[in-house]
């Protein structure tokens, strides 16, 4: 009903800017957003495998939850001053930062509130004030990261096409094999800053079978948006690869299995499975690894 | 079109990123205002107060009676550590007993679990109690 009155009340822009800039206001709108949200991932996942956060969350007082979101709404405002999560870059309308500071946050809530409940942090049983502490807190990185969206995989607007050409030359195996050993290394890097930890052992012991799907839908999810959707950088070059498993939902599926191998690896490597665990034991640790894995093979294969 | 016009063109939200911001704004307004909420709605935080018993009837499996217990914090402030123990008299004589710690216990916050005698509580006295905590 709110949007409908909004919808009459802005219909005149809408048909005033429907020009040649913007074919489809809606889709650049959720490109953007969907922008904001991988940043938002990349940067606030690792910390949403953190226990102790979600104890700060759970014993915050109200006074103290107010005072992050304010906090977090001064860091992001000032970083939303230089860059923000759409493109192209509009500096000169009137309170862009803040606008913008306001979905940011927003877009952290939502991401925050979302995988804390696929991770069953937050549950039925869970009191109010205690999740949103958790939500809270856990939004801050996220908002930061949806601010520094376009930063963290850089932007591609402007750069002239010459390194791409260089780069479609060298398609087919060798894509394939910069590829796939590009989310090695990303799934590595954020990985290693969780696998040794207890979270994933934790979290092992909270999460049922369907949840264990709805992980493995996320992950997929996430990684298709932050190579494909997202409007990173290098998207372009991305889309022209032509190799073994270059579509985008082969490449996602495979790189979604490197990103399990090597999460179960680093288990295995720290010694938080062992071969006698049962494989239900890997099976299910490999797939709560897996969604900081494979969101961080994502990046790695943007960042290449 | 002139550039400038372009230009202008620019300046204005479209409706797509106006329904952003409208659903950005009501998510934070919304936040803010049940933080807000719990604040109020608490002015004076009470101490913890913790109630521990057994809601279930106990199983026997290999010999083992399991007696499932609920762990509830009816006062304001959260408690860490919460220690529950359980003690199986038998005769006057304390036969058996078991400790479960509790990490973190917000207000109403509800924690379950059980304890294994390997002797029938129902022969005997089964004292269920919360012995400690501490502030977070």
């Amino acid at each position: 009903m709110k949007f409908n009155s909004l919808r009459k009340i802005f219909k005149r822009t809408k048909n005033k800017t429907k020009g040649k800039y913007q074919k489809n206001p809606w889709r650049s709108e959720l490109n953007d957003i969907v922008r904001g949200g991988c940043g938002g991932f990349l940067f606030g996942i690792p910390l949403l495998y953190t226990m102790e956060v979600w104890w700060i969350g759970s014993s915050a007082t109200p006074a103290m939850m107010l005072t992050a979101l304010i906090l977090t709404f001064i860091v992001v405002y000032l970083l939303m001053r230089t860059e923000g999560f759409r493109k192209p870059r509009r500096f000169n309308r009137r309170y862009q930062a803040i606008t913008e500071t306001v979905e940011a946050i927003g877009i952290g809530l939502i991401c925050s509130a979302f995988v804390l409940l696929l991770l069953r942090e937050l549950s039925p049983g869970v009191s109010l004030k205690e999740a949103l502490g958790k939500i809270i807190y856990e939004s801050v990185p996220f908002s930061l990261g949806v601010a520094l969206a376009n930063q963290l995989l850089g932007e591609n607007g402007n750069n002239p096409p010459d390194s791409r050409i260089e780069q479609n030359q060298s398609v087919g195996i060798n894509a394939t094999f910069t590829d796939l050993s590009a989310t090695l290394i990303g799934a590595i890097v954020i990985g290693f800053n969780i696998a040794p930890t207890d979270e994933i052992a934790t979290l092992a012991a909270a999460v049922t079978e369907p949840w264990l799907l709805a992980i493995i839908a996320t992950s997929l999810l996430i990684s298709y948006a932050i190579v494909f959707q997202a409007g990173f950088s290098a998207q372009e070059q991305r889309k022209q690869h032509r190799g073994i498993f270059q579509k985008p939902f082969s490449e996602t599926m495979i790189c979604y299995l490197v990103s399990l191998i090597a999460a179960s690896l680093m288990l295995w490597f720290f010694q938080k499975l062992t071969w006698n665990d049962p494989w239900t034991i890997w099976l299910e640790h490999s797939i709560i690894l897996g969604l900081p894995t494979t969101i961080g093979g994502a990046a790695g294969r943007l960042a290449i | 079109m002139t550039q400038f016009q372009e230009d202008k063109q620019e300046q204005k939200r479209t409706t797509a990123e106006w329904v952003t911001f409208s659903i950005a704004s009501s998510i934070l307004v919304a936040v803010v205002g049940l933080v807000s909420f719990t604040w109020i709605k608490q002015p004076a935080q009470k101490p913890p107060v913790l109630l521990v018993k057994s809601n279930k009837p106990l199983r026997k499996l290999n010999g083992q009676y399991y007696v499932p217990f609920e762990v509830v914090n009816r006062g304001g402030q959260t408690a860490a550590s919460v220690q529950v123990k359980a003690e199986l008299r038998i005769n006057g004589k304390v036969e058996e007993t078991g400790e479960q710690q509790i990490e973190f216990l917000s207000r109403r916050e509800r924690e379950t679990g059980a304890f294994i005698f390997s002797q029938n509580p129902k022969e005997g006295e089964l004292i269920l109690r919360v012995a400690s905590y501490k502030s977070p």
